[in-house]
């Protein structure tokens, strides 16, 4: 164990001694996240809990407490049953052992060490929306270089964060959708969506003319020649919501809110219950039931830790607004794929901004507006 | 005393009313409410989509208040200018013997008592286009050849609500002309077939 002031253990198997803050970078969003509170340190006896200390832990803890801790904390300081806890015992005895016995092996190579080493940091860094700036940066650093250890392939991984005086919003204009489905390929191919179950984020809903919104009679999955005579189409995807329940659902805090308006998920964090996607109003959120599978070559190789990074297998996974690109100023690749102009994106704050525009001089509308999830996507006509 | 407590307490409740309202997701009824709040006192942003328009050649357009960048057009058209093969009057081109140009245009668009070739072009003038009065509009600009029928459009397309941005969504605003998406000659989208299919999806709901 080497510095006292880190968030998780580390076995600094090479001797790297790498600094970290304990201010916390998850700016305001919903809840709070305990930044004034001083970073708990961890003793080097810290895991090796007595059945006392375990049971103590185990009362005492709560959803509530859970947010002010973080790191080994957060994953052994909490109410759990025992099978849960073996669980994870075990899988961490698994890495460590790994690990140790990599390390110190002679005939190990230097890559397998390394690679001990960054999933060892992995298995036991903190919530991401709790990370400081460099516990992000350090993280993201990991990730790649694991990527290249298992690969020999070289991505970027960004953890931008969200820009001030931003958020998003997105307007839909249901009297253009053609029901191409451009934008359900393109969103696929940006966000490294598994193509063996063939998720989607985004689907297109093909409406009889005359019937309203009546999804039960709609068809997400038509296949003859578009726009079919008597019909019109209505994509749906994550919303964005501002008040989203699956936030609140969330019993490990895995998925929030970040300042933009962009709902994300830390899928290194979510244990996949699945409560999130039974608590989405709108379908947004979709789950690995296996692991999922890009082929190398079409694997996207500009990368965000909140977006399009490779998932596992069960974890959720959901529209970002396509984070790596929206936060660098491009538009979500539905927006750009759209032929028929559709899609409009842009920032909610920005008086001049056409979004602003289409909510201020259409008549705009949401979906299940009474719930007061209060959606950052509108839909308009011509 | 007691006066006083009860004074006390009244004050108290107020308090709590008024900020019992400030529940949880923060300081918002909605999120139209925050926006007006919060876009008060927008200073702008680092964002720019400048660098993802670098490779296009734009110019600067202001109609109605709303100032942004469009695609140039001349550039962009393959034999212009056009008076380079129309040297000679229309008659006199269409004469035979003269190799034949733009066979491939059929004009769809309207109907042939309201549209035809000379309603957008000018015989006598062919660099630039005609508007219904007779007057000349720049190739570059033409959307203000199509806003003299399509004024709605024309309306939604400078508020951003009709049409494509490029780039980004950042400023500064670069969106496509008319003639980027709809081609003049025949302008409505084909229909076609859908770009996807899901086999999984359909196997699940069998």
């Amino acid at each position: 164990m080497s510095s006292n002031n880190k968030k998780w253990f580390s076995l600094n198997l090479g001797g790297r001694n790498k600094e970290s803050s304990g201010s916390c970078g998850c700016g305001k969003t919903s809840g709070g996240c305990g930044s004034g509170s001083k970073p708990n340190t961890i003793d080097s006896d810290g895991y090796q809990m007595t059945d006392d200390e375990f049971a103590e832990a185990a009362i005492n803890a709560s959803i509530g407490e859970e947010r002010k801790k973080d790191g080994f904390e957060q994953v052994f300081d909490v109410k759990m049953d025992r099978r849960t806890a073996f669980k994870k015992l075990t899988a961490s005895l698994l890495i460590g052992a790994g690990a140790v016995s990599t390390s110190c092996s002679v005939i190990g190579s230097d890559e397998g060490k390394e690679k001990a080493q960054i999933d060892w940091e992995e298995q036991f860094k903190g919530n991401y929306k709790m990370m400081s700036d460099e516990e992000k940066k350090a993280t993201v650093e990991r990730l790649t270089r694991s990527y290249e250890l298992r690969t020999g392939k070289n991505i970027t991984m960004s953890s931008k964060n969200a820009e001030e005086d931003v958020l998003f919003g997105y307007a839909f204009n249901i009297s253009k959708c053609q029901g191409y489905m451009d934008c359900v390929n393109a969103c696929v191919e940006e966000n490294n969506q598994d193509r063996d179950s063939e998720m989607q984020y985004i689907r297109i809903h093909e409406m009889k003319d005359g019937q309203g919104f009546n999804f039960n009679e709609a068809d997400d999955n038509y296949y003859h020649e578009v726009p079919a005579e008597g019909h019109f189409y209505m994509g749906t995807q994550c919303f964005h919501c501002d008040n989203p329940p699956c936030v609140e659902v969330c019993p490990v805090q895995a998925t929030w809110r970040e300042d933009d308006g962009l709902v994300v998920v830390d899928y290194d964090w979510c244990v996949g219950c699945r409560y999130c996607m039974a608590a989405c109003p709108y379908d947004g959120r979709r789950f690995n039931w296996s692991k999922p599978e890009v082929p190398e070559k079409e694997v996207n190789h500009n990368q965000h830790y909140l977006g399009n990074r490779m998932r596992k297998k069960g974890v959720m996974e959901k529209c970002t607004f396509c984070v790596q690109r929206s936060r660098s100023g491009k538009n979500p690749a539905c927006v750009e794929a759209c032929p028929t102009g559709a899609r409009i994106f842009g920032n909610l704050l920005d008086p001049k901004s056409t979004i602003r525009w289409v909510l201020e001089n259409k008549k705009v509308f949401r979906l299940k507006e009474d719930l007061g999830t209060e959606p950052k996507f509108w839909y308009f006509m011509d | 005393m007691i006066r006083k407590n009860y004074i006390y307490i009244l004050a108290c409740t107020c308090v709590l009313v008024l900020f019992s309202c400030k529940h949880g997701e923060g300081e918002y009824h909605g999120v139209i409410e925050k926006i007006n709040a919060e876009g008060k006192n927008y200073h702008g942003t680092s964002i720019s989509s400048e660098q993802y328009i670098e490779g296009i050649k734009t110019i600067e357009i202001t109609e109605d208040g709303h100032t942004f960048l469009i695609p140039e057009r001349k550039g962009q058209i393959r034999s212009y200018a056009c008076t380079e093969c129309h040297s000679k009057p229309l008659e006199d081109m269409q004469s035979k013997g003269i190799k034949e140009a733009h066979w491939d245009i059929k004009i769809v668009h309207a109907n042939e008592n309201a549209m035809n070739c000379v309603t957008c072009h000018n015989p006598n003038n062919m660099d630039q286009l005609k508007s219904l009065t007779g007057k000349d509009i720049d190739f570059n600009k033409s959307y203000n050849l199509c806003n003299q029928c399509h004024s709605k459009q024309f309306e939604d397309w400078k508020g951003g609500a009709h049409g494509k941005r490029i780039g980004g969504w950042a400023p500064p605003r670069a969106s496509m002309t008319c003639v980027n998406c709809h081609n003049p000659h025949k302008p409505h989208f084909e229909s076609r077939w859908p770009s996807r299919f899901n086999t999984q999806t359909e196997l699940e709901r069998k």
